[in-house]
């Protein structure tokens, strides 16, 4: 956290006062009304990461409406300020911008660094109260992003960081995939909690609002040992940060227009900081109509979602705080009308449309059959008491509730019921010490406890492609850093077993019911190191073994996968999955104006579970189907990360980002499918430092412009046979943005116009199940606007 | 270290508790009611023996393979066809014809013949479109057949050449598709 370096007045305290009862003497003889504002509030801005000032910061005091740059030393001044409360907005071309509260009683100082916007490049060590030292390669994605991205969800916002991509279907739905792995191999984090629901579905998103986090973090790491969850190597975490001390009411009102699918967005964030207690409530709607390519509309691509939170803090004492956190995730998700298919010959007469079956001529916002209706809720207590200086235990409990309903398209009058629909009740606990002595060895451990109660509602009238199920998950880790100058170790251990106990039915006539029951253990363990060179080089070396028991799915599917047509059959005999991961980093900061990072990676597997395609197809009544099973395998998976940013002069900013994956089954000596493309992507922003008077009253500042480029790469690592279609020909996709601070008397609004797929390409994704079927996303313009107070 | 070892002790009787634990549930098996596991093609004629076509998957989709049985059908005669849908996963089966007939306006048969035989359709929805849920069959010279049947949910009758028994630009989901082999004597 980047926090005011110093506040100091010019005077004394004991000259302050005299000076002010004079002061008041003075005004109260002279006028009863005037107010004396001749004071000043003067400091240096720097560059967290560097220290080196930073020039071209626009700094903004919200009361007056006035606003300053800094000059080339990183130096600013206000002058004419009255005695009072004053928020100040610090912002610069590629940092977060940053507020500070001050209670102005006389000339101040005001010294602030700002972070550079990690985005764009990975960060070497994570601060993360939660896991000690994290040494391993992260990116995070800070507030101001997640908050011009109001019309993504969490997969879209995080897309673009290299070595993520997104597993899709259609639109609206999208998993996020970090370095290849992604459902029962990637962990996702939100508020401490691992999060609960269908992760296994390659057609399930994770069901969390990106818009009550302040910030997401991707460890692309070899383990994330402190996390458990069952992660072979990398982890998201959503987190919402601490509510701020200030005691005045805050917010924002974040709304966005969409011209693809006419999509409408809302946030709304209101806090209040408190010695008592402070609270924070965030709710976001959105609403969205079929979406377009360059040709035709998507029918039933429609999107709803209600989401609300609240968070309540309270520090009892100077030892003990608490925090407890509640939320509520609500969607409704349309499926490509033309995507839902009886059988592989309908696949493969969709397969050769231009335009997809069922396509209509009029935008719609009907949402209907095939449908997705998911609701995720979630409550936290979480508390950290104070042991010693440096001493502390965290404790959380938490209880996850995920409903997820699909519906078909149905027989009778069917439709109105789901084919799909799962209960999914999830109560964790989380405990740990963590001791962070200066000078000598760190150390955290701690348990996590998870019970699943996973029930199929048979409302559907059908078979269950997955079981009703009970598990439990218990995991102890420790792990033990120190940091010196030149070199910090990171060393942690983790013991996980989880116990299964299953009702499936089996395939009998009539139906009968077979229980399971298993038990499985999982060991995992990581080094880290890294050595810090001189002129601001580092150099990272982790490595990692994680285990991951087969999940449910792996084990016990059975039957006609709908959706994606085709019969999947798990197998019992599964054993444990092993992986083993290093990854190099290097990163370089010379200078403000110029940061690289580059990252390699490899990661070995053992009993690799996948679902094969099986050489005969299932005869069904409906015709022949594909068949997959589960299968395992032994395979490897290695990339490249690269990015680096370039300030070529102090207002224009450019970025390269370049990810580049590849994955081997050595069993069965084929490519590994359904791994990310390889893609490049740079853009260059431009920053006006200059305002302008739209009206007498209105003034734009920070005016901002910025160009992107994404191209994606066709997907070679693939042979024919692997596949329904080819892959999709490379793509290159133009977006743009402009953006500026609209200021008023008293308030300022950030507004922004951004157009994407600028120049309505038409293209297909690889890794969206969608392009057997139509084309992606045509041009889209989003006007948003971000009002804070 | 005491607290370290007091909390392994209750992670240890946390554990012990659910690995006794077992996921309720109350004995009730899904009802598969949308499976069709058996598909009867009855052809009958005046001067003929009746034919029945059948297809049979018992345990529904996935598991055990069909059976199909194909059948003889007379030279130079006209059959009348109709079918039967069956799903024989529940006691007694429930007739799915029943349903198919009930939308009868989104759903169309269609047929796919290879061999001395034609196929055309006996009935209309409402709409005065071809359902395919009776029809005419005309067999020609001596020789080896197919017939394909398809059932199409929710097709574009509309669509060109559809109400013609042309499945091409017909859409929708596919239901039924099953291929019987044929004998003309």
């Amino acid at each position: 956290m980047q926090e005011v370096q110093q506040i100091y007045p010019l005077l004394s305290l004991s000259q302050l006062n005299k000076f002010l009862t004079l002061l008041i003497l003075f005004s109260a003889i002279l006028s009863t009304k005037a107010q004396d504002c001749t004071y000043f509030i003067k400091g240096s801005i720097s560059d967290k990461g560097t220290l080196l000032p930073l020039s071209d910061v626009n700094i903004f005091v919200k009361e007056t409406s006035k606003g300053c740059y800094t000059d080339d030393k990183g130096l600013y001044s206000i002058y004419n300020l009255c005695k009072g409360e004053y928020h100040i907005v610090y912002s610069h071309i590629g940092c977060e911008p940053k507020q500070i509260h001050i209670d102005l009683k006389g000339d101040t100082v005001l010294n602030i660094d700002l972070a550079h916007t990690i985005n764009t490049l990975g960060t070497i060590h994570l601060d993360d109260n939660k896991t000690g030292h994290v040494t391993q390669p992260t990116v995070s994605i800070n507030k101001k992003t997640i908050e011009n991205n109001l019309t993504k969800n969490l997969g879209g916002i995080i897309e673009n960081q290299t070595g993520v991509s997104l597993l899709k279907n259609g639109s609206s739905i999208a998993k996020p995939i970090v370095h290849g792995l992604f459902g029962n191999r990637l962990t996702i984090i939100n508020n401490g909690i691992v999060q609960g629901g269908q992760q296994w579905g390659k057609d399930h998103g994770p069901e969390i609002d990106p818009f009550s986090s302040n910030k997401i973090t991707i460890i692309k790491g070899v383990n994330a040992i402190s996390y458990g969850g069952g992660n072979l190597g990398s982890v998201i975490i959503m987190e919402s940060n601490k509510i701020s001390s200030d005691p005045h009411l805050h917010g924002h009102m974040n709304y966005a227009y969409e011209t693809n699918g006419k999509g409408n967005n809302l946030n709304i964030q209101l806090e209040k900081g408190s010695e008592k207690l402070a609270w924070r409530v965030n709710g976001t709607l959105k609403q969205y109509g079929d979406k377009n390519t360059p040709d035709y509309f998507l029918k039933n691509t429609g999107i709803e979602e209600a989401n609300f939170s609240i968070q309540l803090q309270k520090n009892w004492n100077e030892k003990l705080y608490t925090n407890f956190y509640a939320s509520t995730f609500n969607t409704k998700l349309g499926v490509l009308r033309g995507s839902h298919i009886g059988n592989l010959t309908d696949l493969e007469e969709a397969l050769t449309r231009e335009v997809p079956f069922f396509t209509e001529e009029d935008f719609s916002r009907d949402i209907s059959a095939p449908m997705q209706k998911v609701a995720h809720h979630l409550a936290k207590i979480d508390a950290t008491y104070l042991l010693s200086d440096h001493q502390k235990l965290e404790f959380v409990i938490a209880a996850q509730q995920n409903n997820r309903r699909e519906f078909d398209i149905r027989r009778g009058d069917r439709t109105d019921l789901p084919m799909l629909s799962l209960l999914q009740n999830t109560f964790s606990s989380d405990i740990r010490y963590i001791s962070e002595p200066e000078n000598t060895w760190a150390i955290s451990i701690g348990n996590q406890n998870i019970i699943t109660d996973n029930t199929n509602d048979p409302e559907t009238k059908t078979s269950p492609l997955i079981p009703d199920y009970l598990s439990f998950k218990s995991g102890l880790f420790a792990i033990a850093s120190k940091k010196k100058n030149a070199l910090d170790i990171n060393l942690g251990l983790r013991y996980d077993m989880e116990y299964q106990n299953i009702v499936a039915i089996e395939r009998t006539v009539p139906r009968t019911i077979k229980r399971y029951t298993n038990n499985f253990h999982n060991i995992s363990g990581v080094s880290s190191f890294k050595f810090n060179l001189k002129k601001n080089q580092s150099i990272l070396f982790s490595s990692g073994l994680a285990t991951r028991n087969p999940g449910i799915n792996e084990l016990f599917s059975k039957g006609v996968h709908h959706g994606v047509s085709a019969i999947e059959d798990g197998d019992v005999n599964l054993k444990t999955e092993k992986a083993f991961k290093n990854t190099l980093e290097y990163n370089w900061a010379p200078s403000s104006k110029f940061k690289l990072n580059a990252l390699v990676y490899h990661q070995n597997f053992e009993n690799y579970i996948f679902l094969k395609p099986q050489d005969e197809m299932k005869l069904t009544i409906r015709g022949a189907f594909p068949y997959f099973k589960y299968e395992q395998t032994d395979a490897y998976i290695y990339g490249f990360d690269f990015s680096s940013e370039i300030k070529i002069i102090n207002t224009l900013q450019g970025v390269v980002r370049y990810s580049f994956l590849r994955g081997k089954d050595v069993s069965n000596n084929e490519p590994l499918i359904s791994l990310p493309s390889n893609n490049l992507h740079g853009s260059i922003k431009y920053q006006v430092n200059r305002s302008f008077n739209v009206s007498q009253n209105i003034r734009a500042e920070e005016l901002e412009i910025s160009i992107d480029n994404k191209t994606v790469f066709k997907q070679t690592n693939l042979l024919d046979s692997q596949d329904y279609a080819p892959a999709p020909e490379t793509y290159n996709l133009f977006g743009l943005k402009i953006s500026s601070r609209l200021v008023l008397p008293k308030h300022y609004v950030n507004c922004y116009i951004r157009i994407e797929n600028l120049f309505d390409v038409a293209y297909r994704e690889y890794l969206n199940r969608h392009r057997y079927f139509a084309d992606d996303i045509g041009r889209s313009i989003t006007f948003g606007m971000n009002f804070k107070f | 270290m005491r607290t370290t070892s007091k909390f392994l002790t209750s992670i240890a009787a946390i554990a012990l508790i659910f690995s006794s634990c077992e996921k309720d549930h109350s004995g009730h098996v899904h009802n598969d009611e949308e499976v069709m596991t058996t598909l009867t093609y009855t052809l009958t004629a005046e001067n003929a023996d009746t034919v029945a076509l059948k297809f049979l998957d018992l345990d529904g989709e996935g598991g055990t393979e069909p059976t199909i049985t194909g059948g003889t059908l007379q030279a130079n005669t006209t059959y009348a066809g109709s079918f039967e849908i069956l799903n024989e996963t529940e006691t007694p089966a429930e007739d799915v014809t029943l349903e198919v007939k009930a939308e009868e306006d989104e759903h169309q048969f269609f047929f796919e013949n290879t061999g001395n035989v034609a196929i055309a359709y006996a009935d209309t929805d409402s709409n005065g479109k071809p359902v395919g849920l009776k029809t005419t069959v005309t067999t020609g010279d001596v020789g080896s057949a197919t017939i394909t049947v398809t059932l199409r949910h929710e097709p574009n009758k509309l669509a060109e050449g559809v109400s013609d028994g042309d499945i091409t630009n017909a859409g929708g989901a596919t239901d039924i598709s099953v291929t019987f082999p044929i004998t003309v004597e």
